[in-house]
């Protein structure tokens, strides 16, 4: 052993030593500090080796390029085409991307093996919460809906989404479950599962999603809130310039909150609800447009209308002016639906609604026959409730409603509008109740919205004031869909 | 008369189509008519071209208009910027248009970023940084190089679905491709004034133009990407430019005019306004018109004129 090594050895041994004797905490950070210097080493030295492999590859190809040149200069010295020296470089492109893709496939392939969730869809959750004050109805918060979305192709020829939603109302509720195919022939697109049918316009957007805080009156009377129907429909654009969408649909019922029929009870073909719309689209100028759709649905047999028929039928008509360059912050949109109902009803009203009435607002008022059942349409006719005991005798009832809504957008956060609302008492007891709703949304971004809002309602001998708040944001996968445009 | 009125309605409903005059050229539909006006160089007589904007409009924010859904359906190729910037109103629109041959993967959806240097590639994805692009900054059609790429891929696309018509699309690819290589030399030229030049936008779309010609993006307006500016951000903004000496403020024509203005009297900055892509002004009638306009109105404010 040579002077030199010893005394490196002899350094070792007293470094150790000290290492030794460091309090407990400092020899912690220095074998960590250790650690990370052998990692560093590690790391330096496979990129040295990395460096000199390419630069391995580099010498190679560098030195097959140079060798076709020198017969060509044989040949023609000094002349080399300039098709011949793209031909080289397209080579030599080729070459190096072929030598990258040889490396990276196996750890792209690795990559593949290791992440089986790649799979999973797109997934996104809404949370609207609204906190609520009213005259009679009094205060309240309520989460009203805490969404899950799902999405994904599920093979080439359809794709499949669900909407799951969780609110204070208790429990979880799937508010739609569908398969929609993608590549069906002749413009024709089929849909399968618990849907929003296509129904007018407003009762296919999602609570969170209508311009103001509650869902209009006579959607919420007529249609039964969101159009939700488990069933099957058929679309057809009509190959034309000018746009025209067909639909056809069968349905055990349409409205999430029609009480007419039970979904999960297997009903006679004359028991379904059968569905036709047509929808077409105006382009007015570069900025003006109307869009203007027509929908029918009909019953053939409601048991509980005496087992008569039932007609639903509407026109749903919006204009939007959007200037091109300045859509994200100035527009106009004025949107109209105007709703007929016909239907066998219980004079004086369903007994069972009654039973039901036990809310803030009857307390409040101390009008029995009538009741808060949903927030934006809180005067529900409720029968008398000696009804119960006595035979119902029904009559054929028309009943009309409708909304109408003018929102500006000033900027690309403010967004005022006016709601207003009217509709008929379908059992023609209470007349009619209309609606003032004038509200102001704020988007502090894309996925978050602020928006207040004040309603009066008005039905005859009775009013109500009432002021809400609304917040909703949305999380994760969020996309822009058609329908709610 | 029960069957002459199915026969009539039946008429009704497909007497369009079939009365529609067969037309041999290949539908090409952009999203935007940089794309379209390549297009129509690379395809020549055998292409139809179309754009769903028309160039004036905010890519985040076109509206979602049913007759793009016939438009779409009629076509046999879709152009796109791609990088998600279309997400606003594509992927529904592409939904609506029954039209399989254009779906996300499908050989008629021409991605037109393939062959793109994407520039800021997030290395998070968090909504707290704004409306991101996961796939990176989409607005690479202000840069004229990142553009050849796009070119590239339009001809690659025609051809992978006209491999008939290869021949054509390569030398018209060539033929254009020289134009705008001849273009790109003279304003590389001419943009020297800019080197070093510091930018404020209202969007973070300026940063291919300024990487390319040598400028540096120093901040947005938006408080971030597809965020409106709040009153603090834009004091701390006006605060830090007026440090930096940032020398424009740039509207793209298609966001709100007074903030920009205001931003650039209170801090002595030039304000420029720009289009975001061809068409956005009368003078840019096409890709070269209009990379033409955005520099020469950028060299006018920088020297003074």
């Amino acid at each position: 052993m040579g002077r030199v090594p010893r005394r490196v050895g002899m350094a070792i041994a007293v470094l150790a030593l000290g290492v030794a004797a460091l309090p407990r905490g400092v020899r912690a950070q220095s074998e960590e500090l250790r650690r990370e210097l052998e990692a560093m080493r590690k790391q330096l030295k496979q990129m040295q080796e990395q460096l000199e492999k390419q630069q391995k590859v580099i010498d190679k190809l560098s030195a097959e390029k140079q060798a076709p040149a020198a017969p060509e200069a044989a040949t023609a010295p000094g002349a080399k085409t300039a098709e011949a020296a793209a031909a080289d470089e397209e080579r030599l492109k080729r070459e190096v991307t072929e030598h990258i893709m040889q490396r990276l496939r196996p750890q792209l392939a690795a990559a593949n093996k290791t992440f089986p969730s790649q799979f999973n869809p797109a997934i996104g959750l809404i949370v609207d919460t609204v906190g609520s004050y009213g005259s009679k109805t009094r205060g309240d918060f309520e989460l009203r809906a805490a969404e899950l979305g799902i999405s994904a192709s599920v093979d080439p020829f359809a794709r499949g989404y669900a909407i799951i939603t969780g609110s204070n109302q208790g429990g979880f509720d799937v508010e739609e479950a569908a398969i929609v195919t993608t590549s069906l022939p002749y413009n024709l697109t089929f849909k399968g599962g618990r849907f929003f049918a296509d129904f007018g316009r407003l009762s296919k957007f999602h609570d969170h999603d209508l311009p103001f805080v509650n869902r209009p009156i006579v959607l919420d009377r007529y249609v039964g809130g969101e159009s939700q129907s488990d069933g099957v429909e058929l679309n057809y654009l009509v190959p034309m310039r000018q746009y025209l969408t067909l639909t056809g649909g069968w349905y055990n019922k349409m409205g999430a909150e029609n009480e007419r029929v039970d979904n999960t009870v297997s009903r006679d073909l004359s028991q379904f609800t059968y569905l036709g719309r047509a929808a077409t689209f105006f382009s007015l100028t570069d900025a003006n447009s109307v869009d203007l759709g027509g929908s029918w649905a009909y019953t053939p047999e409601v048991k509980i209308d005496n087992g008569a028929s039932r007609t639903l039928a509407g026109i749903d008509l919006t204009y939007r002016y959007s200037p091109l360059s300045q859509a994200s912050y100035r527009g106009l949109v004025w949107g109209t639906e105007l709703l007929y109902n016909q239907e066998d009803r219980p004079v004086g009203g369903f007994p069972t609604t009654s039973a039901a009435v036990a809310t803030s607002l009857e307390r409040a008022l101390g009008v029995p026959t009538l009741a808060a059942e949903t927030r934006g349409s809180p005067f529900t006719l409720a029968g008398p409730t000696s009804a119960a005991a006595t035979p119902l005798v029904f009559k054929r009832r028309d009943s009309t409603g409708l909304y109408t809504y003018l929102e500006a957008r000033l900027t690309q956060r403010y967004y005022p509008g006016f709601l207003f609302d009217y509709a008929q008492d379908l059992d023609h007891v209470a007349g009619y109740t209309t609606g003032y709703s004038p509200y102001l949304t704020v988007w502090l971004s894309e996925f978050q919205r602020l928006r207040l809002q004040y309603t009066r309602l008005e039905q005859p001998g009775l009013h109500e004031n009432e002021f809400f708040l609304q917040w909703t944001v949305i999380l994760g996968s969020h996309v822009h869909s058609f329908k709610d445009r | 008369m029960k069957r002459l009125t199915i026969a009539f309605v039946i008429l009704t409903l497909l007497g369009p189509a079939a009365l529609a005059p067969a037309d041999s050229k290949i539908k090409v539909v952009a999203t935007i008519p940089d794309l379209a006006d390549m297009a129509r160089h690379i395809g020549g007589d055998l292409v139809d071209v179309s754009s769903i904007a028309t160039g004036v409009e905010n890519i985040h924010a076109v509206p979602m208009k049913p007759s793009f859904a016939t438009l779409l359906n009629q076509a046999d190729v879709l152009l796109l910027l791609g990088l998600e910037a279309e997400h606003a109103f594509l992927p529904a629109l592409i939904e609506a248009s029954r039209n399989p041959r254009i779906l996300r993967d499908a050989p008629g959806y021409i991605d037109c970023s393939t062959y793109v240097e994407v520039l800021e590639v997030p290395t998070r994805i968090d909504r707290a940084l704004g409306d991101q692009h996961p796939m990176g900054n989409p607005h690479y059609n202000l840069d004229p190089v990142s553009m050849k790429g796009a070119a590239r891929a339009i001809a690659d696309g025609l051809s992978r679905n006209y491999p008939e018509h290869a021949a054509v699309f390569k030398k018209n690819l060539d033929a254009y491709l020289a134009q705008l290589d001849a273009a790109i030399a003279r304003w590389e030229k001419e943009a020297t004034p800019l080197r070093g030049k510091k930018l404020v936008s209202y969007h973070p779309d300026l940063i291919y133009f300024a990487e390319r010609f040598g400028m540096e993006a120093f901040g947005t307006i938006e408080l971030r990407a597809g965020i409106p500016p709040t009153p603090s951000h834009i004091e701390e903004l006006e605060e830090s430019m007026r440090k930096n000496k940032v020398d424009i403020v740039v509207r793209e024509l298609h966001y709100p005019a007074g903030l920009a203005e205001t931003v650039a009297q209170a801090t002595g900055a030039k304000l420029v306004e720009l289009p975001a892509f061809v068409g956005g002004v009368p003078e840019a009638k096409d890709y070269i018109s209009f990379v033409d306009y955005n520099l020469r109105t950028m060299l006018k404010a920088v020297q003074g004129g």
